[in-house]
């Protein structure tokens, strides 16, 4: 093929990657849109170990190259993921667009990526160097700026197991009801045992060069009592809006600030704090 | 329902359907060269210098110096050049185009040239604005005396944005010179007979030089009405120069950022109210008319006559004026400067109602005129105004009255409610003596010798379906089967000038021409012979001639009549708003196809409410449009109203064909009054000034209420 | 180096080109099949959508590499069958075509949604027709012509 490469197993998507200057093309639907001189894709959507979904005893793995449709449809993606991807643009971006392909583009605005972000999803990364696998807040480091090698590849994608009893919470902000790029996205993961806090996740897409996330102000309530909880909560909220650090895009930062301080709000009480 | 409302398979479903409508971007490329205009990138500037890369052998550039007849486009004035002069006045205006045999060549030397500018100061903002292309004013009554007894009077100014057409088939052109020395210009446009003359004058050729074909037209919204006069002027140069055919089909972006769209528009309302009832308005209109003046003449007239809405105003005064600023000129956009207006005095009706502590739409019926009114212009309300009997077909639909109590209670939570109604007109037909004077529409019929007759006419099929209504109509007066009938895509060449397809006439107007000419050939039917029957259009005897010197008289016939009731919910966690329900009832008389018309009302009312919310567009501080992809400029998509109720009120006018009126542009025009009042309400009463409202302004309003 | 070979309406076909060209140009200059429209280039309208192995994609979208060996319907392949004369007769019967430019896009995001789900509710037609933008209809009468053709051609889906 002229300008392109087409894979048909991982060791030689790895051998194309690492001998060639080649864009890996999982879906497509971000690499049509830019327009760069002649460039030279790397196919990969016929590489099995890039297409499955399965699970293990820790996580759910999404092969890179999974379409959003294959994952409405499958049954071991978790229903936080599963909502978050129903809502990205309309059919036929769905069957086309990958997991992969979200993560490798590089946005902020990449729905299935903020879930990744408040799971703690792991990337598993290969090359004919070996593997390795990183966190997503690593793999992220800083706007279009990805912790991939020249010749790596995303091979899976790593979805902790929802733990039973877990709570989630997932609003998507667009100009309008499909076909519509997040302006602000907001995840959210709890979990509490026997009236205490276990974990909270509080995550927002959209608004920034990367997805936020802050380990830290979330661990103003973790392992805190329910009613501690509820009052720290003014405090907890007065800690987001000092520290989000917002960008302008198709809307100001101040509308983003606004509106990702109300969805964490809204989540707080949905969960009862 | 009468028979000819009765709904048929369209005419032009089959081929459209199955994908066989050949549009001017499928018809085969082989030998025709492709057209890329050179957008000029600075606002107002004097161009020093074009340098062109060398230019492979079959490769041309064209510009201002290849027109072999006048750089001026025939539009209403003719100040829009074929190709940019001494200076660009705009981002995007056309300096030259390349054109050769492989597009991506094209690209690639379109990219290499250099404009060296001279920059001058660039005028942006409609506030500042000074130059003036166009300067109206008229009134009636007492309106001084009014103000001086008032017992209060209210100042309020309003904005609207741009709203651009968003058609699905972008701007396109294609220009053939033919073996026999003619320029054939075949493309997506409403109205054939103003690209022959912008043609005719551009090449300096008479009237046999040119001949112009409507291709199947993917949308048109008024986008389509003068803008394909530039580009067929500048492709035709092009295909002069070049001596072969030159295609320029627009990308998206182009489209969005470089072509006409609805003029921005700033209105200060000052109305006099006393003993409860407004007794005067005193009204100043402000439309951008980006750089060029194009159709801003005639959006602006529209746009004045309805200032006063569907009220009976008796001391009022109107001043508008179209200005000048280095943006992309504005222009024809189905409502015509109608939703700009309309949108101001249905909010300004609104808040004063509130003031004074009385229902809104109490407020409105109070003050709406009836049959044998004056017009804002002191024309006169002919016919029968169907509004009361609309507004309580609206209310039995959407339960507006008993909603509009409920929402006005304090509300709490996250999601609140609102309901709004607009009550609209929009005058049918031309404005004034266009139709008379200007237009002088002529159609025929020619019926051949197997007993088949074919329509000969202007106007052009855009979705709106007059290839099907114009058959209707004739096959029922000559009794014949609608399969008997035809109306072909129109070309010059054959077609007498019925006149542009625009200001929802074609049916009213040329629909009732071809009646006229169908009974004409009835009477003279001779079976087996080839036969001809010509029409010609006659003003109404019962018009008050209109003079727009002082804006005097019936500026239309009649009217179409339309209600919108629009319920919405606010999100105040995101701004957001979801629109619940939208209801609306049009008069446009006598559906001609019940289906047709429905198509009309619920695409046009879509485009209202999208007009009213999502789509905005705006340039940055160097005056280049930012919403310039589908990504950034957002029409609604099948999920965002699905709940969109129309319903037809028939009140017939007699002087148009079964009584059918103007219907094409009405339902567009009511849709950002009713939202914005929605919002108001669900915002708990707050006073909001400008549309499109979006989910960040409706935050602001959040923020700043404590909501 | 070999061309990149498809099936293009039933037909095998080998195209010679680069595997980085857009397939919504391939079909419309190579092949000719013009009723894929090219609305925005992004995904944004739907005016190109094609079937790739029976699934509805943006054809602006998918660069000819990614098309290798697979199969692609238009709606000069679709046009054939018996599904779409039921469509075709509901559409008219709404009279759900305007402007026609959205149309065939139209057409085969009914067929990919009617493949999946014989008999949508009006919420699951606006949902697979939401990648489809419509300028003229307001989307009604689309709806409801969707929503007869899977009554119409029971059996069929």
């Amino acid at each position: 093929m002229v300008n392109g490469y087409t894979a048909h197993s991982l060791a030689e998507a790895l051998e194309i990657r690492a001998a060639h200057s080649v864009i890996p093309y999982a879906g497509g639907t971000d690499l049509m849109v830019e327009s760069r001189p002649d460039p030279t894709y790397l196919f990969l959507s016929r590489v099995p170990e890039l297409c499955g979904i399965c699970e293990d005893a820790n996580y759910i793995r999404i092969g890179a190259a999974v379409t959003y449709t294959q994952a409405l449809e499958s049954p071991l993606v978790p229903p936080l993921m599963k909502a978050a991807v129903a809502q990205i643009a309309a059919p036929a971006i769905r069957n086309a667009g990958t997991f992969g392909g979200n993560l490798g583009n590089g946005s902020a605005k990449a729905d299935s990526v903020l879930i990744e972000y408040v799971t703690d999803a792991k990337l598993r990364l290969a090359s004919v160097r070996g593997e390795r696998t990183v966190s997503v807040a690593d793999f992220y480091q800083g706007r279009k700026q990805l912790d991939l090698a020249q010749d790596e590849l995303i091979v899976e994608i790593l979805l902790p197991r929802p733990a039973p009893g877990e709570r989630w919470h997932y609003e998507k902000v667009g100009g309008r009801n499909a076909l519509a790029i997040s302006r602000v996205s907001f995840a959210g993961v709890y979990e509490e045992q026997d009236g205490r806090i276990l974990r909270l996740a509080a995550g927002f897409g959209a608004v920034a060069a990367t997805v936020l996330r802050y380990p830290d102000l979330e661990a103003m309530l973790v392992s805190r009592t329910v009613e501690e909880a509820r009052s720290l909560k003014a405090d907890f909220l007065a800690a987001y809006e000092q520290r989000m650090q917002l960008t302008r895009g198709r809307v100001s930062a101040e509308y983003r600030k606004a509106v990702c301080l109300r969805l964490l709000g809204a989540f707080l009480e949905e969960i009862g704090l | 329902m009468k028979e000819i409302s009765c709904p048929v398979v369209k005419k032009d479903h089959w081929d459209k359907v199955s994908g066989r409508s050949r549009y001017v971007g499928d018809y085969d490329g082989e030998g025709v060269l492709t057209g890329k205009l050179l957008h000029a990138k600075v606002a107002h500037a004097k161009i020093v210098e074009v340098t062109l890369p060398e230019l492979p052998q079959g490769y041309l550039y064209v510009d201002r110096n290849d027109v072999p007849g006048d750089n001026n486009v025939n539009i209403v004035k003719d100040d829009t050049p074929v190709y940019a002069r001494e200076t660009v006045e705009y981002i995007g205006e056309p300096i030259g185009m390349v054109v050769g045999p492989d597009p991506r060549e094209v690209e690639r030397l379109l990219s290499e040239i250099q404009v060296t500018y001279e920059e001058l100061e660039p005028v942006l903002d409609l506030r500042k604005a000074s130059e003036v292309f166009f300067h109206y004013e008229y009134g009636k009554g007492d309106v001084e005396a009014a103000f001086a007894q008032a017992d209060k009077v209210y100042e309020e100014e309003f904005e609207t944005g741009y709203q651009e057409q968003a058609y699905l088939e972008t701007q396109g052109m294609m220009a053939v010179p033919e073996a026999d020395g003619r320029m054939f210009v075949h493309g997506s446009m409403q109205c054939i007979y103003y690209v022959k003359g912008a043609v005719m004058r551009a090449l300096g050729c008479g009237p046999d030089g040119v001949h112009i074909l409507q291709d199947p037209t993917g949308g048109g919204f008024g986008g389509k009405e003068a803008f394909p006069s530039i580009l067929a002027c500048q492709v035709a140069v092009a295909a002069h120069k070049a001596q072969a055919p030159v295609r320029c089909v627009f990308d998206r972006r182009e489209d969005l950022e470089y072509t006409s769209k609805r003029h921005p528009s700033l209105c200060t309302y000052k109305v006099a109210v006393k003993d409860g009832k407004v007794t005067a308005m005193d009204i100043d209109v402000k439309f951008n008319g980006g750089a060029y003046t194009t159709l801003s003449a005639v959006v602006l007239q529209r746009g004045l006559i309805c200032a006063d809405g569907v009220y009976n105003i008796k001391n009022l005064h109107v001043i508008g004026e179209a200005l000048k600023t280095n943006t992309t000129p504005t222009g024809a956009y189905r409502g015509f400067g109608a939703p700009q207006t309309f949108f101001a005095v249905e909010l300004m009706m609104d808040h004063i109602a509130r003031d004074l502590g009385v229902d809104s739409l109490a407020f409105k019926e109070a003050h709406m005129v009836r049959q044998g009114d004056a017009t804002s212009t002191s024309g006169m309300y002919h016919f029968p105004v169907p509004l009361p009997a609309m507004i309580d077909e609206v209310d039995a639909a959407s339960d507006f009255r008993r909603k509009h109590r409920e929402y006005e209670k304090p509300q709490t939570g996250r999601y609140r409610r609102g309901i709004g109604m607009s009550v609209y007109f929009h005058g049918a037909g031309f404005t004034g003596a266009g139709e008379r004077d200007t237009i002088k529409a002529v159609c025929k019929l020619h019926k051949y010798p197997d007993g088949t007759v074919e329509i000969l006419a202007s106007n052009g099929e855009i979705g709106q379906g007059v290839r099907t209504t114009f058959p209707k109509i004739v096959a029922r007066e000559l009794n014949l089967p609608l399969e008997k009938v035809y109306y072909d895509q129109p070309d010059t060449a054959r077609v007498p000038d019925s006149g542009p397809t625009v200001a929802s006439r074609s049916l009213m107007i040329v629909g009732e021409l071809l009646r006229r000419a169908a009974i004409q050939l009835r009477d003279k039917w001779v079976d087996g012979e080839d036969q001809m029957v010509e029409e010609h259009y006659k003003e109404p005897d019962f018009m008050i001639p209109f003079s727009l010197e002082d804006f005097h008289g019936d500026a239309y016939p009649t009217y179409a009549w339309g209600v919108h009731a629009i319920e919405v919910e606010v999100d105040t966690c995101t701004g957001r708003s979801q629109v619940l329900g939208a209801y609306g009832s049009f008069d446009v008389g006598t559906p001609i196809d019940y289906n047709v018309v429905m198509g009309q009302m619920e695409g046009g009312f879509l485009q209202g409410i999208g007009y009213s919310s999502m789509e905005h567009m705006n340039y940055d501080d160097r005056g280049r449009i930012r919403n310039n992809s589908f990504s950034d400029y957002l029409i609604p998509t099948t999920r965002d109203v699905p709940n969109l109720k129309c319903i037809l009120h028939v009140e017939e006018y007699p002087d148009g064909p079964y009584g059918a009126k103007g219907a094409g542009e009405l339902p567009l025009v009511g849709g950002p009054g009713a939202y914005v009042e929605a919002l108001e309400q669900a915002l708990g009463g707050v006073k909001l000034h400008h549309a499109p409202f979006t989910a960040e302004d409706t935050m602001n309003v959040i923020l700043k209420e404590g909501l | 180096m070999s061309g990149i070979c498809f099936m293009l309406n039933g037909a095998p076909v080998t195209y010679e080109g680069s595997g980085a060209d857009r397939l919504l140009e391939v079909l419309r200059d190579t092949y000719r099949t013009t009723s894929v429209k090219c609305g925005c280039k992004e995904g944004e309208c739907g005016a190109c959508s094609v079937l790739l192995d029976g699934v509805l994609v943006n054809s602006c979208c998918v660069a000819m590499g990614a098309v290798e060996d697979r199969n692609v319907v238009t709606l000069e392949g679709y046009r054939e069958t018996e599904r779409f004369a039921v469509l075709s007769r509901a559409f008219g019967e709404m009279s759900a075509v305007q402007c026609g430019f959205c149309i065939p896009g139209m057409i085969l995001a009914s067929e990919a949604l009617l493949s999946r789900n014989p008999h949508p509710s009006e919420e699951e037609i606006r949902e697979g027709l939401s990648g489809n933008l419509c300028r003229c209809t307001g989307y009604n009468a689309i709806v409801k012509a969707v929503s007869l053709a899977a009554e119409e051609g029971n059996g069929l889906w």
